[in-house]
């Protein structure tokens, strides 16, 4: 027991000075913790309610005003506590849908790996079907005839997008099966779900960790596509998504109301990005695609 | 090669019913059904709506109605558009030279740029280059293509005024060539950022891994100059997984094409899917999720074959 | 990275700026008008569903039909030689028997003749069951119909049905003699290459981009002034109206300028701004099923506590027209007698209490353990919709009322949702059934909710029998001012019953070069090139 408390947490400090030596990451890492705390903490800075409107003050420019320091959209609603108030919708959209494309990936995974055989043959098929479509076709078909809810949202772009995941974990269940661990558990009379589940799966944490980042960062832009083309989170919930279409209209006029959720999707999809390339340096060098 | 191409091709016919079953079935489970759109128009009636279902065919029972979409879309019918009764592969098939020139263009400059990228970056590993490159492909990984779009058009069409900011041909310019590429840089821009950066990426590792190998080393020793050595052993070797990502990456070039269409009014297949999604034009929809998928089949056939020929000892497996 | 273009790509980048000071470099080429729209027509056979608008354009170029509205609401003869009526004994005294001359040495485009053959295949097609056409209404009431010669045709009603003149007006005739032999005309060819009588022959059409049309050297009507005309089709507003801007197109129609530049566009020297009313109005609908609307004084107090003023001047920048009714301010059936009452909360607040909903502990209104709570729909994604519920949902939460925006894609709110009122509210734009005909029979009649009588379009469940008994007069009714008594009286007890409360009369602004002569706002259409054989270059 002891032996092993130590040998895990050795392997943690070599993943985290593997890491920390991973500046970009830290960055990213960095850039997710704040957008984080500014989406959980947003009721407590944002200066305002994000759905009051008042049209005598619409079209407000940034650092014009300390009241409203990014100034205000076409109707006249704060953009700041709107940016905070949609990176809680967009991080919110990243996460459930992330969580979602993991557990389908996962399962999946699991599943065609372990069992092997016809199973296999047919998840995996049905995996390659999958992977045919264009990822935004099957979203915008989805989603235009589900009404968009922030959960039906995740949902659609978390099923839409699992495949990858599922192809990552099977493949290193293909590897970690033919190890002793999974030999001496099953001599021991451990269930398949149990082994599955209880000895494999915390195993291949390590890729599914470094996938689930990524998804974060492609799921936040997935749900920007989709508010674009007038399929995503509907108001009065404010999303950076939804901001940017409709600041489409005053683009030459007033460009600063496309510029700033634009930003904020970009970092923080960046954020993730650096975070999940970091991560997988760190967690396992094997997986580099940067060697 | 023939039995290698005729097992791939049969390989191929699973997953092209998988992917008329997923195309039927999103189309016909959504609410709403195929007809709400005729609910728009006032002065049509429920009793006319009613009307019109027999007239689709949608009353019938659903495995029917997948029969006979499914055996058409193999021998050619794949049926007619809800309105206008127009043959859907034609519509989809006139938007098609569109797409394949944007994407095309895109993929053509994405190519040179990222692999000149990459295999720079991989010679001249942690350089100030490479660091800059590495992260620069994040970076440009991270920016929401329609977004970069309205900035590029800001920029270069309405404050610079270098370009033109939409559409294919000035009018009464079709054909002329100056025309077209005028109005191709931005799109063509804006798709190919993403690619470059994916592809520097790739390629990047993909040269890495293969200048550790003992060939190179061999062909250093023998004292062959780094630029022979780069093209003589180097690319033939780092171009199969290259190759294969053109295959894999064929559905995110769709997905970048329709994005980029909408914002610079290309009058390509994604603007027509999008269109038709307004529309509710279902045949056109699962017409256009077939026929991605069948290209994308294609192109991943053609990817495998082209890795066969390079390497011989693929055709094994 | 510098990109050298030629100075004529120069031009061509900067026809299409959006923010450009006055940069008119385009001339006029007095050979060809060039139309844009931000939808494309798909398919040009006009008994087929139209998309209203776009599709109308092909329609007005290559088609024609019986007869025409024109901008004052006057019926003008097109294929006929005279638009029916008592007086030249086009109708009968009884209202149910309608002669139709039609006029002779009328050719379609392939040089067959036209006869009283087309109108009678016309007529039945649109009743054949087994061709998907986009509407009936009118037409059912047809009994018999028969081909009395070359150039005469009769038709007999089942009841007397003054709108009828509508119906043909909005039906374009195809030719007997091309269609007749089709087994099915859903997917004739015909759909794409038309053949008509009209001012315009299709030329060329470049998907995704735009249709040439050459003049017609024969029309009926002579032929048109200029040779060419071009739809464009560019999907992007903003883009559409920087080409206005810089002439890049001659008049930029549907979808219009975007109101936040109306101002501006009215300003532009050589470009003539058109504000051009369509025949929609949008409204509140309050679904009377439902328990909370069963009430009219509460339908009434709702609407009462929105600021209807506000939303339009706020959020469509004042370039709607209020409307109290279910007509345009400014239709010949519109009653002026109507006076606003929304912008009153405190008024709401008196009427909802004395109807019995008092505040609850949450604050929220409730009667007989019934919450004033309910949701509003429209398509998503319309943000100039969602807008104006932002600030009714501010308006009746000053009042105790919670409304919670849930809006859905197209083909799920204007579905079942909807046909079948599952809806708490609806805001939607429609126009009345019959053309512009003042008849609004389908929306608020008794016997049109299609949940209980499988017909109709009272999707709010209206029922009042005073109202029925006024919608039945008044399609028997030929004289206009017995007419206008009749309707005026429907938009007086709409207006204090309200099942749908209106707020503003949907209207666009389009810019044209002021050299171009002939397009003329016209409410009585949806249809904006409705005389396009008559545009011309001064």
């Amino acid at each position: 027991m002891n032996v092993t408390a130590v040998a895990s947490e050795s392997q943690a400090g070599r993943i985290w000075t593997r890491f920390r030596q991973h500046r970009l990451a830290l960055a990213g890492g960095l850039v997710v913790a704040l957008l984080l705390a500014s989406a959980l903490f947003a009721p407590l800075l944002a200066p305002q309610d994000p759905t009051l409107l008042d049209t005598a003050l619409r079209f407000r420019p940034p650092f014009a005003d300390w009241a409203l320091p990014l100034g205000t959209d076409e109707l006249g609603r704060d953009t700041l506590s709107r940016l905070l108030y949609g990176g809680r919708v967009s991080l919110t959209v990243g996460l459930v849908a992330m969580v979602t494309t993991v557990v389908t990936g996962a399962v999946i995974g699991i599943a065609a790996g372990f069992l092997g055989g016809l199973v296999d043959n047919l998840l995996m098929r049905f995996v390659d079907t999958m992977l045919c479509f264009p990822q935004v076709f099957l979203l915008l078909v989805v989603a235009a005839f589900v009404p968009p809810t922030l959960l039906s949202i995740s949902l659609v772009i978390g099923l839409t997008s699992w495949m990858e995941v599922s192809r990552i974990v099977r493949a290193e269940i293909l590897h970690l099966k033919e190890q002793d661990f999974v030999a001496a558990a099953r001599a021991l009379g451990a269930s398949r779900a149990r082994i599955m589940f209880r000895e494999l799966l915390p195993n291949a944490a390590a890729p599914i960790l470094v996938a689930a980042t990524l998804k974060v960062a492609s799921a936040v832009l997935m749900e920007s596509y989709i508010s674009y083309l007038g399929y995503g989170v509907q108001p009065p919930l404010a999303s950076w998504g939804n901001m940017l279409t409709n600041a489409q209209g005053y683009f030459d006029t007033v460009p600063w109301l496309a510029i700033l959720p634009g930003a904020a999707i970009t970092l923080t999809v960046m954020g993730f990005n650096f975070l999940g390339d970091g991560l997988r340096d760190a967690l396992d060098p094997r997986l580099r695609m940067d060697p | 090669m023939i039995g290698f191409i005729a097992w791939r091709l049969l390989q191929a016919i699973p997953l092209l019913i998988g992917v008329s079953l997923i195309a039927f079935g999103l189309m016909h489970l959504a609410p709403g059904g195929p007809l709400a759109v005729y609910t728009l128009n006032p002065s049509i009636q429920a009793q006319d709506i009613e009307r019109v279902k027999i007239i689709f065919g949608l009353d019938q029972p659903i495995y029917v109605q997948y029969l006979k979409w499914a055996s058409g879309i193999f021998s050619g019918n794949w049926g007619y558009t809800f309105f206008g009764g127009r043959p859907v592969l034609g519509v989809i098939l006139e938007r098609l030279p569109a797409t394949m020139l944007l994407m095309g263009s895109a993929l053509s400059v994405a190519i040179v740029l990222g692999l000149s990228i990459g295999v720079l970056g991989a010679v001249k590993r942690y350089s100030v280059f490479d660091v800059l490159a590495t992260s620069g492909a994040l970076f440009a990984l991270s920016f929401p293509t329609f977004w970069f779009g309205l900035m590029a058009i800001f920029v270069f069409a309405i404050q610079l005024r270098w370009l033109p900011s939409g559409g294919m041909w000035e009018l009464g310019e079709e054909g002329n060539i100056i025309s077209l590429l005028q109005h191709l840089v931005l799109p063509t821009l804006v798709l190919a950022l993403v690619i470059t950066a994916t592809w520097s990426r790739y390629s990047r590792s993909a040269f890495l891994e293969v200048m550790q190998q003992d060939y190179m080393r061999t062909a250093r020793a023998k004292g062959l100059p780094p630029a022979a050595r780069l093209m003589r052993h180097a690319f033939p070797n780092a171009a199969k997984p290259l190759i294969a990502l053109l295959g894999v990456e064929l559905p995110f070039l769709f997905s970048g094409a329709l994005v980029t269409e909408t914002i610079f009014g290309w009058p390509g297949m994604g603007r027509l899917f999008v269109d038709a999604l307004n529309m509710k034009e279902y045949p056109i929809l699962m017409g256009m999720m077939m026929f991605t998928a069948i290209f994308v089949i294609i192109g991943n056939l053609l990817a495998d074959l082209a890795i066969a020929v390079i390497d011989p000892r693929v055709r094994l497996r | 990275m510098t990109i050298r273009i030629p100075r004529r790509g120069v031009l061509a980048g900067s026809a299409t700026l959006l923010a450009a000071p006055a940069v008119w470099g385009q001339s006029i080429n007095r050979d060809r008008i060039i139309l844009a729209m931000t939808q494309e027509p798909v398919q040009f056979n006009p008994l087929l569903y139209v998309n209203a608008g776009t599709e109308n354009v092909p329609e007005a170029c290559m088609f024609d039909a019986l007869w025409d509205v024109n901008e004052k609401g006057d019926f003008i003869p097109n294929l006929a030689a005279q638009v029916p009526s008592r007086q030249n004994g086009g109708i009968s005294a009884d209202g149910l028997t309608w002669t139709v001359n039609l006029k002779r040495d009328v050719k379609w485009s392939d040089g067959q003749p036209f006869t009283a053959k087309d109108v009678e295949f016309t007529y039945q097609t649109i009743m054949n069951s087994n061709v998907a056409v986009r509407s009936r209404s009118g037409f059912d009431l047809i009994k018999a119909f028969r081909v009395k010669d070359d150039h005469t045709v009769e038709m007999e009603l089942s009841r007397p049905f003054v709108p009828f003149l509508w119906a043909w007006q909005n039906m374009h005739i195809v030719p007997q003699h091309i269609l007749g032999r089709e087994q099915n005309i859903q997917t004739a060819a015909f759909n794409s290459q038309p053949i008509g009588t009209g001012p315009y022959l299709l030329r060329s059409r470049t998907a995704g981009s735009h249709m040439v049309y050459e003049r017609n050297p024969n029309y009926h009507r002579g032929p048109a002034k200029v040779r060419q005309f071009i739809h464009k089709f560019v999907p992007d507003q903003m883009a559409a109206y920087g080409q206005a801007r810089t002439g890049e197109v001659d008049y930029f129609a549907l979808g219009g300028v975007p109101p936040d530049r109306w101002t501006e566009s009215r300003a532009f020297p050589d470009r003539d701004f058109l504000v051009y009313p369509t025949p929609n109005v949008q409204f509140i609908y309050y679904n009377c099923g439902k328990p909370q609307f069963a009430d009219p004084r509460v339908r009434k107090a709702l609407t009462m506590a929105t600021q209807m003023q506000k939303s339009i001047d706020d959020i469509y920048f004042g370039t709607w027209p209020r409307t109290l009714s279910y007509l345009q301010p400014t239709h010949w059936a519109y009653n002026r007698d109507l006076r606003d009452y929304t912008n009153d909360a405190a008024g709401a607040e008196r009427l909802l209490d004395e109807a019995g909903w008092r505040r609850g502990p949450d604050g929220i209104r409730a009667k007989d353990g019934v919450q004033l709570k309910f949701t509003m729909s429209t398509t998503a994604g319309n943000t100039a919709r969602q807008g104006c519920q932002a600030l009714f949902q501010q308006n009746w939460k000053a009042i105790g009322v919670e409304m919670e925006i849930r809006n859905m894609p197209a083909s799920v709110v204007w579905g079942e949702y909807t046909t079948q009122s599952r809806f708490d509210t609806l805001l939607v734009a429609w126009d009345p059934t019959v053309g512009l005909d003042p008849d609004y029979t389908a929306r608020c009649h008794s016997k049109m909710i299609p949940v209980k009588h499988r017909q109709g379009s009272n999707y709010v469940q209206y029922e009042n029998a005073e109202v029925d008994r006024l919608l039945e007069l008044g399609v028997t009714q030929t004289e206009q001012a017995d007419r206008i008594t009749t309707y005026k009286q429907i938009q007086a007890i709409l207006h204090e019953e309200v099942p749908f409360a209106a707020q503003g009369g949907s209207v666009q602004g389009h810019l044209k070069r002021k050299q171009l002569q002939g397009p003329t706002p016209n409410q009585y259409v949806t249809d904006i090139t409705w005389n396009v054989q008559d545009w011309h270059w001064a």
